[in-house]
């Protein structure tokens, strides 16, 4: 019967050759938002590193582009002034928030295999991994016992630490950085498993968090990080903000809970997906109609056949299951030779760590079924007309 | 001939009018698709109402200032003090105006926090952008000089904020709203825009900045606006300004010796952002519009084989048409003429129809804020360009099949066996 089938297909093969590139068209579409689609659902469920529970975050906006400016006591005097609020339960300080697309990059040489290793790094004062709710998996969080010590306290993540000491624990281990003719001394005191400091949809990477010590260095951060008590209401921002301007009124400060930027974030990552998903569906409409069209306009002509078919003993069921079998075959036929081409993606690594091999076949799974069901739907009609027809009419039909 | 080409094509059409509806429904949607986004890129580029002024009106958006080895470089906007000591003094121009992309700050009202958008300009700003004044008045030179805390909203924000009537926007006028520890004074409402230059939700002047810190900045948040005399004066000033960012010096000269900024056009602002061509004269408009057009063409290739797939099916229904007509003399190439002009036919009457659909996919797609303040127009430009659309669609989806009809043997054709 297959055999059959087939022979009928390929000696039809000039008209099923446009039909079946549309179908590979069509899947290869589908595999593209579902690849998407898969990959950001994929990330959205790794963990952040952090839980931002009740967490709020300030940018202090200073109008001003000079870091001397801002004297180093200040830090203390906001975090005093902003645990004297009874709301407030812990206060940090970052070089950037999070839930922004704000990223630092530095590079670092691995002590041991001397390659240079680039990472994202964060500075971050004491109170940060307990106001941003960071476990830390391994070792430390930096403490006030670091100020003034000879080595640069650092945590790393999990993939950083792999990468500078390859087969190695990282913790407790040592290195230097030498930056504009200045060497210093940094240790790993703690691990954290992860940090993704941009939104649920962002790609791991290497990361690296430094201590931020105002008295130390000329360096200053504008972020303050906030845990508040449960159930505090959004309404605080203004108290908040009078309390700021009690401590610095030159400034202004830009205040968001971290769940109203993580909300916004995961809306601006969702427009492409959600664009590109509309544009699809359009596509699958169209392809629909068409295969409709085309396989109504096939068994049309196809009805002598069909009648002699009838009239040597085949039964409706037959024909109804020969024209939508056809149709499934030309579909595989189509699917198969798309995946051939697909598959060079992860083949080549094209796209790196976007498309791994899971991902890959998962992507074919969900696009291999949509394309199924539209040609089964598609058939559905075209062969139930053709099986109603009787032998006799079908036979004298012009 | 074309009237007979006309009337084959209506009785071929109505003849299976399930076929022609799929077939227009298909057009439609592809030409649908196609027009919004080409309806969106002309308003984004080529601006009426608020910004139509555009064709005479440049903006420097960026400054980009590099090491001599190029070894460090930054890209930001610009601070106030370059716009005021390099580009206010040029010559030949109507008016420069500074003004800060927009930033959002929280509106306090007892309990209640609203996150705006707040731009602050001066006052040349306002005669530069044409903005619907609603109710009350534009800030003048006035207020800027003397560092009035006034403020100018769009009716959506005084509708948010002191709920005014949709059509009385004037109550929200002589009403304070604080933010950021300011006691702003509205004294106008203006109609919502959403352009580059124009959108905010809130405007104030200039001197309403808690200090004058703004006035030492050579990077910051700045832009400015270079309104000419006369759209022919538009190369000249961008030569100009490329001049002016040669003698510009940064405030640390000894790391970044080199500063390059430009005037731009809409589009070059654009092309600019989006292939990051910040240190290039050219601002890859070209590049863009080839990308987009590419883009339009390859999109249309599944509708389009999806047509070729339907017209297939249809010429070898009409085979004995075919036959008879060759049988007496009509050659291929009238043939497949008349094939392509009526699959141009249809796909100029699907465009007509898209371009309604059009109308109202764009009037949902304002009604349901997805975009902010949109406000989309399909003007002769956008339907010029639809139908251009539809024919090229056309073109591509009728000449395989008319190919394919023009090599049908005249003996099968006629029996109806080919």
């Amino acid at each position: 019967m297959l055999r059959h089938l087939l022979k009928l297909t390929w000696k039809r093969k000039s008209r099923n050759l446009m039909l079946s590139l549309e179908i590979l068209l069509a899947f290869a579409i589908v595999f593209g938002i579902a690849a998407f689609a898969l990959r950001s659902w994929q990330l959205y469920r790794e963990p952040m590193g952090f839980d931002g529970k009740d967490g709020w975050s300030v940018t202090i906006v200073t109008g001003d582009s000079k870091a001397d400016s801002i004297p180093a006591d200040i830090y203390d005097t906001l975090r005093r002034g902003l645990l004297a609020l009874p709301q407030v339960r812990e206060v940090g300080f970052a070089a950037y928030p999070v839930y922004t697309n704000s990223n630092w990059h530095t590079t670092f040489k691995s002590p041991q295999t001397g390659a240079a290793v680039q990472t994202l790094f964060l500075e971050a004062s004491d109170g940060v991994a307990a106001a941003l709710g960071m476990p830390i998996a391994r070792g430390r969080w930096f403490t006030a016992e670091d100020e003034g010590a000879a080595v640069q306290p650092v945590v790393f993540d999990r993939r950083m630490a792999a990468a500078m000491f390859p087969g190695q624990d990282a913790l407790g281990r040592q290195f230097t950085q030498t930056e504009d003719g200045l060497t210093r001394t940094l240790k790993v005191v703690g691990i954290v498993d992860t940090f993704r400091n941009k939104h649920p949809l962002m790609v791991p990477g290497n990361f690296v968090m430094t201590r931020f010590a105002p008295h130390a260095g000329p360096s200053r951060v504008r972020t303050i990080v906030l845990k508040l008590a449960p159930g505090t209401p959004r309404a605080f921002e203004a108290t908040l903000n009078r309390q700021l301007r009690l401590i610095r009124n030159d400034w202004s400060y830009t205040i968001a809970p971290l769940a109203a930027m993580r909300a916004s974030q995961m809306k601006e990552q969702l427009i492409p997906l959600s664009v590109l998903s509309v544009i699809a569906a359009f596509m699958l409409t169209m392809v629909a109609f068409g295969l409709f069209g085309v396989l109504w306009q096939n068994t049309t002509r196809r009805i002598p056949e069909i009648g002699l078919r009838r009239a040597i003993g085949a039964r409706a069921g037959d024909i109804y299951r020969q024209i939508i079998a056809e149709q499934l075959l030309l579909s595989s036929a189509a699917i198969a030779l798309a995946l051939v081409l697909l598959v060079q993606l992860p083949l080549t690594g094209a796209l790196g760590s976007f498309l791994g091999w899971r991902l890959f076949i998962e992507a074919a799974g969900v696009s291999t079924a949509v394309i199924y069901l539209l040609s089964l739907l598609c058939s559905l009609y075209p062969g139930w007309r053709a099986s109603r027809l009787t032998p006799a009419q079908a036979l004298h039909h012009e | 001939m074309l009237r007979n080409y006309l009337l084959t094509a209506w009785k071929v059409f109505m003849r299976r009018k399930l076929f022609t509806a799929i077939n227009l429904a298909c057009i439609v949607l592809t030409l649908v698709v196609l027009m919004v986004i080409s309806a969106l890129l002309e308003t984004a580029f080529y601006p009426s109402g608020v910004e139509g002024k555009s064709e005479r009106f440049l903006q420097v958006y960026g400054i980009r200032s590099e090491s001599a080895d190029r070894s460090s470089m930054r890209t930001t906007l610009m601070g106030y003090k370059a716009i005021d000591q390099y580009l206010k003094p040029m010559k030949g121009v109507e008016r420069v105006s500074a003004i800060t992309v927009p930033s959002e700050v929280s509106a306090y009202q007892g309990d209640r926090v609203s996150q705006l958008q707040l731009r602050r300009v001066d006052a040349d700003y306002w005669k530069i952008l044409d903005f619907e004044l609603l109710a009350g008045r534009l800030p003048n030179e006035d207020d800027e000089r003397n560092g009035r805390l006034v403020a100018v909203i769009n009716a959506s924000t005084a509708r948010q904020l002191f709920s005014t009537a949709p059509r009385h926007p004037a109550a929200a006028v002589g009403r304070t709203v604080s933010v950021g520890g300011q006691a702003f004074q509205v004294i106008g409402v203006v109609a919502d825009a959403l352009h580059v230059n124009a959108f905010a939700d809130m405007w104030a002047p200039l001197s309403t900045f808690p200090s004058t810190n703004y006035q030492n900045e050579i990077t910051g948040s700045f832009a400015a606006l270079i309104l000419a005399h006369d759209r022919a004066d538009l190369p000249r000033i961008q030569r100009e300004v490329e001049r002016i960012a040669t003698t510009f010096v940064t405030e640390d000269p000894r790391t970044y010796s080199k500063t390059v900024f430009f005037a731009d056009s809409k589009l070059d602002v654009f092309a600019r952002a989006l292939l990051d061509n910040q240190s290039n004269a050219d601002s890859g408009a070209g590049t863009l519009l080839t990308m987009i057009g590419t883009g339009m063409l390859v999109f249309m290739l599944l509708p389009a084989l999806n047509l070729v797939n339907l017209n297939t099916g249809r010429i070898l229904e009409r085979s004995s048409e075919i036959g008879v007509r060759k049988a007496f003399g009509a050659t291929n190439l009238q043939l497949a003429t008349q094939l392509v002009v009526e699959n141009v036919l249809l796909c100029l009457a699907g465009g007509l129809a898209g371009l309604a659909c059009t109308r109202l996919v764009l009037w949902w797609l304002e009604a349901s804020q997805l975009i902010p303040y949109l406000e989309v127009h399909i003007n002769p430009a956008v339907f010029g360009f639809g139908m251009l659309l539809a024919f090229v669609f056309g073109l591509l989806s009728g000449l395989i099949p008319a190919w394919k009809m023009s090599r049908l043997d005249p003996v099968h054709a006629l029996k109806g066996t080919a």
